[in-house]
């Protein structure tokens, strides 16, 4: 409260080292070019137009710090930029919903950091490009506790919202936004009282999940198409073509198993040096109501959730990770902006998933409850769908035999794929499916090959679809939709039975579906 | 919670929307499947000859009639099948409809988390005195949306839901 109407504050003049040499480097290759271009065709800037582009660089840089100013008043977050046309944003510091903290190795090298302060309101977040360390955490840590001292002392509402939920007896239509109207929620995030504690921290021997989590192929394959592209024109081209034909009539067998040798390492290297640059100092704590992850070797990020906006967590386990035993978790969170999924743990045991997902929700059963499966009719769709696709690809491959001359044998290999492939994928799939219910939340197993469970708090469903295609109806399956606002915004439940559709949600909403139970 | 009952199916929502649907989805199913005819009759008797060299290839005419005779179809059955399917109800605490014609869509969200109530008419509803009304939550996946209410009885439910709604604190998610 000490902070009413404190000064305005610049922004650290170490921003001064490092914007001008941004602005110089966006400026570098236009400059070099026209320079060049000088000194070739006699015409365009001449040489003593270089002081007055660095001039002109370090000027644009220094601009941003002469003008931007920012203070904290008794109840507002204020920053004014701008030259001729000024402009002031405020946030009031009860709507601070998340300070995210976030420095690249050039701001790290002087001790500075970014930091993003979202109201929760849109996505439009406040961002002060360069404060010192310290001041961004203490920043930080005054923000958060206004907050959460503000959600605490003043639960203004309440009495509006229990009166009303109470008068349409719908306990589960709680309106839950800044928890001002849920004094229970409230206390349970015990703000600022509670103090900061470490739900996970990075532990190297996860490093042996790097190669079998697949997210980072896509770096390498851009790597290798990069260099496959500059490979036609490079020099070595002539020479590796001879060396490629001599070596192609002696060892080709050697020369794949050389290839794949080569690709794997490649991507062993790739995915271990992703994991560790992306999850250096990994560190998920809980504190004064948000849970705070910190991660990063050259940038390093500092994400905070407000746990109100936390709505469930999603545990995945693809493929190549289930066969070693790991999983990656991410949280369900609304206003994060759009997939409004963050990734709270590197890939790393499913133990590990587990236990800080529990964590994460509260919920001691969620994260481990065994699922019901959707029994024979599912897995009979299942089947259906996917052989289905296959038969489809068989028939198009023989089309394509008929009328383009193909060899006999190569229907054969489609057909013998394709087959094997369907049932391991649709059985899979079968196996993915699941539900449960408990105390506080849904719990919904899905996907073909990654095996997903999905824990939704009961009170971040705001609606059901039931979903039933012809094909469903014949078998009395549905697929139950909870709608929401966290994450995808939907929780779905492929190929439920009707009637188990209709008790879960029933149990996850008590009260909504009242009226039409018969 | 847990006193769940073992009741296992949804009843009905109670109303049915205006019987002028149905005209009205037929209307607009004819009008669809007329541009369809025209560009398949088109498409029959000037595209194929040119490409083909004046004759058609034999699979044209199999694939015309279908073109010709599914329409017929969808403007004869689904109207009258969309009719008996589409219903809603609004209780005092949520909303309730059911949509669809081959494949059918039951919707349920509670009032306290409905954040817009819209209607919206097109012109060629308008000229069926017909109304839709659309309700909508913080899920990009919960719009709520009852087609073809009588004009009176949307613009009496947009004012009762506005009415319940605009009662709620909070920003619903």
């Amino acid at each position: 409260m000490s902070a009413a109407d404190s000064p305005w504050l610049r922004l650290s003049p170490r921003k001064l080292l490092i914007d001008p040499v941004k602005v110089l480097g966006q400026f570098a290759f236009p400059a070099v070019v026209a320079l060049v271009g000088i000194s070739q065709g006699g015409r365009g800037m001449p040489w003593w137009a270089l002081p007055f582009v660095v001039a002109g660089a370090v000027a644009i840089g220094v601009l941003p710090w002469l003008t931007t100013f920012y203070r904290t008043t008794d109840t507002q977050f204020q920053i004014r930029t701008g030259v001729l046309n000024k402009k002031t944003k405020t946030a009031p510091l009860d709507r601070v919903r998340s300070v995210d903290l976030e420095a690249s190795l050039l701001l790290r090298i002087v001790g500075l950091s970014k930091v993003q302060i979202g109201t929760g309101v849109d996505d439009d977040r406040i961002t002060l490009d360069a404060v010192s360390r310290g001041e961004a955490d203490g920043l930080r840590a005054f923000l958060l506790a206004r907050r959460a001292a503000a959600m605490a002392s003043a639960p203004t509402g309440a009495p509006v919202a229990e009166a009303r939920t109470d008068s349409n007896g719908d306990p589960a239509g709680h309106p839950t936004d800044d928890a001002t109207g849920d004094p229970s929620s409230a206390v349970s995030s015990a703000p600022s009282l509670e103090p900061a504690r470490v739900l996970a921290e990075i532990d190297w021997s996860w490093l042996r999940f790097a190669p079998f989590s697949l997210a980072r192929l896509v770096v390498l394959a851009a790597a290798i198409g990069a260099v496959s592209q500059f490979g036609d024109e490079l020099p070595v081209a002539d020479v590796a073509q001879s060396a490629w034909t001599r070596v192609h009539q002696f060892a080709l067998s050697l020369v794949i198993a050389g290839l794949i040798l080569g690709g794997l390492m490649s991507w062993v290297t790739v995915a271990v040096t992703g994991y560790v640059v992306q999850w250096w100092n990994m560190r998920l704590t809980r504190e004064a109501g948000s849970l705070h992850l910190t991660a990063g070797l050259f940038t390093t990020r500092s994400i905070s959730i407000e746990e109100q906006r936390v709505r469930g967590v999603e545990m995945k386990e693809p493929v190549l990770l289930r066969m070693v035993g790991g999983a990656d978790l991410s949280t369900l969170a609304t206003g994060v902006g759009s997939g409004g999924a963050t990734a709270v743990l590197p890939p790393c045991p499913r133990g590990v998933a587990e236990s800080v997902g529990a964590e994460v929700t509260r919920s001691s059963t969620a994260m481990t409850v065994r699922l019901t499966p959707h029994g024979p009719a599912a897995r009979r769709r299942s089947w259906t769908r996917h052989l289905g696709g296959a038969f489809f690809l068989i028939g198009a491959t023989l089309v394509a035999m008929l009328w383009l001359d193909l060899p006999r044998w190569l229907p054969v290999v489609v057909a013998v794929l394709a087959l094997a492939w369907a049932a391991l994928s649709a059985e899979a799939s079968y196996r993915h499916l699941g539900h449960a219910t408990t105390d506080e939340h849904l719990v919904i197993g899905s996907g073909e090959l990654t095996r997903v469970r999905t824990v939704l708090e009961n009170d971040g469903i705001i609606g059901w679809v039931v979903h039933q295609s012809w094909f469903q109806r014949r078998l009395e399956l549905a697929t139950l939709i909870a709608t929401t606002a966290a994450g995808s915004e939907r929780v779905v439940a492929r190929d439920i039975p009707v009637a188990a559709a209709i008790r879960v949600a029933d149990r996850s909403t008590p009260g909504v579906l009242t009226a039409w139970l018969t | 919670m847990t006193q769940a009952t073992d009741s296992v199916l949804l009843r009905d929502p109670l109303h049915q929307v205006s019987p002028r649907a149905v005209t009205y989805w037929r209307v607009s199913a004819l009008i669809g499947a007329l541009v369809e005819w025209a560009i398949a009759i088109a498409f029959y008797f000037l595209v194929l000859p040119a490409i083909f060299d004046g004759s058609r290839p034999w699979w044209a005419t199999p694939l015309l009639v279908v073109l010709l005779v599914v329409p017929v179809a969808h403007v004869l059955v689904m109207p009258q099948l969309r009719f008996h399917i589409h219903r809603w109800e609004v209780t005092s605490t949520a909303i309730h409809t059911r949509s669809g014609w081959l494949s059918i869509d039951s919707r349920v969200a509670p009032l306290s988390r409905v954040q817009t109530v819209d209607s919206t008419q097109g012109a060629l509803m308008r000229l069926f005195r017909l109304a839709s009304l659309t309700v909508t939550t913080a899920s990009a996946a919960g719009p709520i949306t009852i087609d073809c209410l009588d004009r009176e009885v949307a613009q009496r439910l947009v004012h009762e839901l506005t009415e319940i709604t605009s009662a709620s604190e909070g920003d619903a998610t």
